[in-house]
Order: C-alpha cells, then structure tokens, then sequence
C-alpha cells in the first residue's frame, strides 16, 4: 500500500483505539467513593474475574494508543517529499517530456533504418534463393 | 424526469438502422460532458479538485500559505491529538459533563489531518508521473542500444558472409 493509504489508515486507527479506550473503560470501570458519608456499596455479584483483568486494560490501551501514534510518526518521517512543490515538479515533467520526444524520434528513426535494411536482406535473399535454385541442374 | 423502475432503453436506437450500409447515416455520439452535470438526481462535477477546509465549514488548524510543511505539521497535530485525547481522560474524570466540546476538538484535529493527507495526493500524483517517464525514457535509450548493436551485427555477418562467399 503506498505510503499516504498507509498514513490515512494510521490515523483510522489512532481514532479507533482511542474510541474503544475510552468506550471500554467506561463501561468496565468499577464505581468510585465520591464521599466519606455515604454507606459502602453492597458487594457486587458480578464476576471477579473481571476486576482481576480490568487493572491491566487501561495501560495496555495507552501503551497502544501511543505505540500508534509512534508508527505514524514514523510513516511521517517516511514521506519522501521532495522540496520545491509543485512548480518545481512541473518543470521537471516538462524536461522529462522534452527528452522523452527527443529519445523517441532517435528510436524512430534507427527502427526505420533497422526495417529498411531487413527489407533488403530479405528481398537479397530471395534473389539468392531463385537464383541458387535455378541454377540446380535436375537430375 | 421521469422515473419508473423498469425503464425502457432511450430511443435512440431507432436513427442507426442503416448504420451498417452507411455510417453517416446516423447522428455521431455526443461530446463529452464538461462542467457539472445530474447523474440519478445528485449534482457531480468533472472538475475534480480537493475542496477547502473553509468551504467544508471546518477551522483550519495549520497556518495556510502556498507552501505547507506536511510532515512538520501532521507531526504537530498528532501531538496535539495525543494531549487532547489525554485531556480528554481527564475531564471525564474531573468534569464528566462538558465533554462534548473535547470531542469536538478531537474530531476537528482528525479532519485537519485527513484533509492534510489528501492534498498530498496531487503531489503524489505528479511524483508518479515523474517516475513513470523517467522509465520510459530509459527503456527506450535501451532500445535504441539494442537495435544499434543487432544492426551492426548483421552488417558484420553480411561482411563475413561476403567475404566467404568471394574466397570461394
């Protein structure tokens, strides 16, 4: 894939992450004392296995969150932009047009001499052959 | 306009029953399209160019200019997306009801960087476009080489063949 596909996929990616961090943090995250005078929450029923992982999701997230953000740093330092813009491109495609038309007549030209002498040697050859073949004696 | 959902094949086919005996018979096909035309009841334009951040009504966080720095300021918008979606967290926390406008700021930093990506394409483009004629350019001078160099053979085997033919 070339490399700006790659960029704009990276950046789906970062958005994608942080979406799923956030929605999942949200969604698991146990519930938090706002004050001291409030009673305890009953224990809840639900499954501790998932307290258990939960303390591990948000750094693992973050971990991948920035190890995106890094790779696109990377795809950016990666883009190979060259410096001028975009005149300087177009008058680089109007050299390479010039000595496109340039190469092109010279192969145009050697093409039709390589026919023209083909078209000797070959009418030479069948000369030869009528000749070679009319001077055979039949037996 | 009229719709349906089965419609019958345009009527022109009927102007080219002759087409075969004589081809001026019939109208020739219309020019192409310029400018905008209605395609299935939606408006398209042949002019296809990359519209501003301005005229899709989104701020545009990079300074404008005729040249832009792409890598410097995709690199700068990504660090600042990596602050706000911390910030984010920490509203959430903090300030769990004003997180709309955080959102906003994050999904605003996303278009800049889209629209940043896109408007390298037309460099890309021309870039292509460079490298494709510089490789026809030097398959052709191999070309040249190589009819140059099957030329001289075949006068050399000519020669040769003169030669043989005279000593016999």
């Amino acid at each position: 894939m070339d490399i700006i596909s790659q960029l704009q996929e990276q950046v789906s990616t970062i958005a994608a992450l942080a979406v799923n961090t956030y929605g999942s943090l949200q969604r698991d995250a146990p519930p938090v004392r706002l004050s001291p005078n409030y009673p305890e929450p009953p224990p809840p029923t639900t499954v501790p296995a998932e307290d258990a992982n939960f303390s591990d999701q948000p750094k693992l997230m973050s971990q991948a969150l920035v190890d995106a953000a890094k790779k696109f740093d990377a795809l950016v330092t990666a883009l190979p932009l060259s410096e001028g813009g975009e005149e300087a491109q177009l008058r680089r495609i109007a050299e390479l047009q010039a000595e496109n038309d340039i190469v092109g007549q010279e192969l145009q030209k050697q093409l039709e001499a390589a026919e023209n002498e083909l078209k000797q040697v070959q009418e030479l050859f069948s000369k030869a052959a009528d000749s070679s073949l009319n001077l055979k004696k039949p037996d | 306009m009229a719709t349906s959902t089965f419609p019958p094949p345009p009527p022109f086919y009927r102007l080219y029953k002759d087409y075969i005996q004589d081809p001026q018979s019939a109208p020739e096909p219309p020019p192409p399209i310029q400018g905008t035309y209605v395609l299935f009841g939606a408006n398209y334009t042949t002019d296809d160019a990359l519209p501003s951040l301005e005229e899709q009504g989104v701020r545009q966080l990079y300074p404008k200019g005729p040249n832009v720095d792409f890598k410097k300021e995709l690199k700068s918008l990504n660090r600042e997306l990596q602050l706000h979606i911390l910030e984010l967290a920490d509203i959430l926390v903090e300030r769990p009801s004003q997180y709309a406008r955080k959102v906003e700021d994050i999904s605003l930093i996303f278009k800049n960087m889209h629209h940043l990506l896109n408007s390298l394409r037309p460099h890309q483009a021309r870039a292509t476009l460079i490298h494709m004629l510089e490789l026809q350019i030097q398959r052709r001078k191999q070309a040249v080489e190589d009819i140059k160099r099957r030329r001289e053979e075949a006068q050399r085997i000519l020669k040769e063949a003169l030669a043989k033919l005279d000593g016999q």
